[in-house]
């Protein structure tokens, strides 16, 4: 009896927890290699919140294909409000909104060869840095 | 020779076209609107505010970046004056050069950073989810009693600091002047930046200090500011008063709460009539919660102005009012909304002031683009 539900239990931890995981698997930032960032800057340089890592000004780049669940996952908010939220900035900071890229093949073409790019695709290509 | 000549250039013409084509993003705002306003009910034989639909502004700005740390931020605006003819302004013209992510120096005309609102809105009628701004915030010839620009020097920056941020301005600038048209009823008086030059080079200084809270408190933010400097006036009398400004601003806007409070106290002093120091204080509450693209809110905003102060006693605008708002902001899709809103507006029976009071509904469509 114990091991049926344990079982069960099992099974449906599993089941709610293997789309999160397949989920978090999905997306993944990569930047120029000579530009390394962490996991935690994340949010800050999509924002434009942190414009620099040491010297180098960073360049963040949407990725048309993969934003809603980047932004779902890193900067747990809807497209609406990011929208909104560089509306602001742009308008009160003079920044410019990350350029968008079709998919993965743009962005790891732009990443590659522009000093401080940053963006996001769904497998992390060789020849570039990834944020961990 | 030639051939080598011919082929950089043909291989040239595919990164001239691309460049073109990029070319500087043009952003913007544009709102049109239509008011009703009662008559003043304390003078029903006076004209009261005009009726009607309006034009409000266009607003066009562009960010062109350079190489390396130099930016550049351009505000063009075109609106009505109350009169119905069109008005064009340099709203803004900063050459900046970011240090890093803490510090970047602005140069030119900017949006004074005092408050919030005035520079997180500002001409962005979209993005406020009201028609109007608090009247005491609004712009130096619309109602505003504070310069709502500067042209000088802007420090500014946000530095990552326990779970969230701190931020700060520091700015100095033109002090402005008191422009009284004698052809007016008194007082006669707006503020003018002066875009050209200081005319009593006195500064103009202030500073805005806020915290940026993260984790559980994430949205919420709280700021101390200041503007301190000498106004003069055109007026015989010439006066000139020390503005000195203090003030704390409350925002929180995260579970679709939009709360925001502003609060301002003056402590001006009469450096050429010897009348010593005066105080005034001026603020507004606004709280609204947005249900699916739907935000009703409401504020209420006060001044109480001391007309023996000849900086608020020499302007226009200067005189003490309450008023309360209603309203109703419906966005349509990201870029634009529809706006409704309730107002009743009472000026105090002050010293050399008449009181009078009046009731709007104003309606509002407004988008970025």
């Amino acid at each position: 009896m114990k091991s049926t539900l344990f079982r069960y239990i099992s099974a449906v931890l599993l089941a709610l927890l293997l789309p999160q995981l397949a989920n978090a698997a999905d997306v993944v930032v990569i930047s120029h290699p000579g530009t390394t960032i962490s996991a935690g800057d994340v949010k800050d340089v999509f924002l434009g919140d942190k414009q620099f890592a040491g010297a180098t000004k960073l360049v963040p780049v949407d990725n048309a294909s993969l934003q809603d669940s980047f932004l779902s996952k890193f900067l747990d908010m809807p497209k609406s409000k990011y929208s909104s939220a560089w509306t602001k900035k742009s308008f009160r900071d003079g920044l410019i909104p990350p350029a968008m890229k079709s998919g993965d093949a743009e962005v790891v073409d732009f990443v590659k060869r522009t000093p401080g790019a940053v963006g996001y695709v769904s497998s992390a290509p060789s020849g570039v840095n990834v944020a961990r | 020779m030639l051939s080598a000549t011919m082929a950089s250039m043909l291989l040239a013409i595919p990164m001239l076209a691309q460049a073109d084509i990029e070319g500087v993003p043009l952003h913007g705002f544009l709102d049109v609107g239509y008011s009703i306003n009662s008559k003043d009910s304390t003078n029903p034989a006076l004209p009261g505010l005009p009726n009607g639909f309006n034009v409000g502004s266009l607003d066009i700005y562009l960010t062109p970046q350079f190489e390396g740390k130099v930016k550049t931020l351009i505000e063009l605006i075109f609106e009505n004056t109350p009169e119905g003819s069109l008005a064009t302004d340099l709203e803004r013209a900063q050459i900046g050069y970011t240090f890093s992510d803490a510090a970047t120096l602005w140069a030119g005309r900017y949006h004074a950073p005092y408050g919030y609102w005035n520079t997180a809105y500002h001409h962005g009628a979209q993005m406020q989810t009201s028609v109007l701004r608090p009247r005491f915030l609004d712009f130096e010839d619309k109602g505003g009693i504070l310069p709502a620009h500067m042209v000088g020097l802007w420090a500014n920056g946000k530095i990552r600091a326990g779970g969230g941020r701190f931020t700060y301005d520091a700015y100095a600038g033109n002090g402005p002047r008191i422009a009284v048209d004698s052809g007016l009823p008194a007082p006669g008086g707006v503020l003018d930046i002066q875009t050209a030059g200081d005319n009593n080079h006195q500064a103009m200084v202030g500073f805005n200090l806020g915290y940026e809270f993260g984790g559980f408190a994430d949205g919420l933010r709280l700021a101390l500011y200041g503007l301190r400097g000498d106004v003069a006036d055109d007026s015989p009398a010439a006066n000139i008063t020390e503005l000195n400004m203090g003030g704390a601003a409350v925002v929180y806007l995260e579970h679709d709460w939009e709360i925001m409070g502003e609060y301002y106290r003056f402590s001006d002093t009469d450096k050429s009539g010897g009348t010593g120091s005066h105080s005034s204080w001026a603020d507004y509450l606004q709280v609204g919660m947005n249900f699916s693209g739907l935000t009703p809110f409401v504020r209420v905003e006060k001044t109480v102005l001391d007309q023996a102060d000849m900086y608020f006693a020499m302007q226009d605008n200067g005189q003490s009012y309450f008023r309360q708002s209603l309203g109703l902001k419906y966005d349509l899709n990201q870029s634009a909304a529809l706006k409704f809103e309730l107002l009743n507006s009472k000026f105090a029976d002050e010293p050399g002031r008449a009181p009078y009071d009046y009731r709007s509904f104003l309606a509002q469509f407004a988008v970025r683009f």
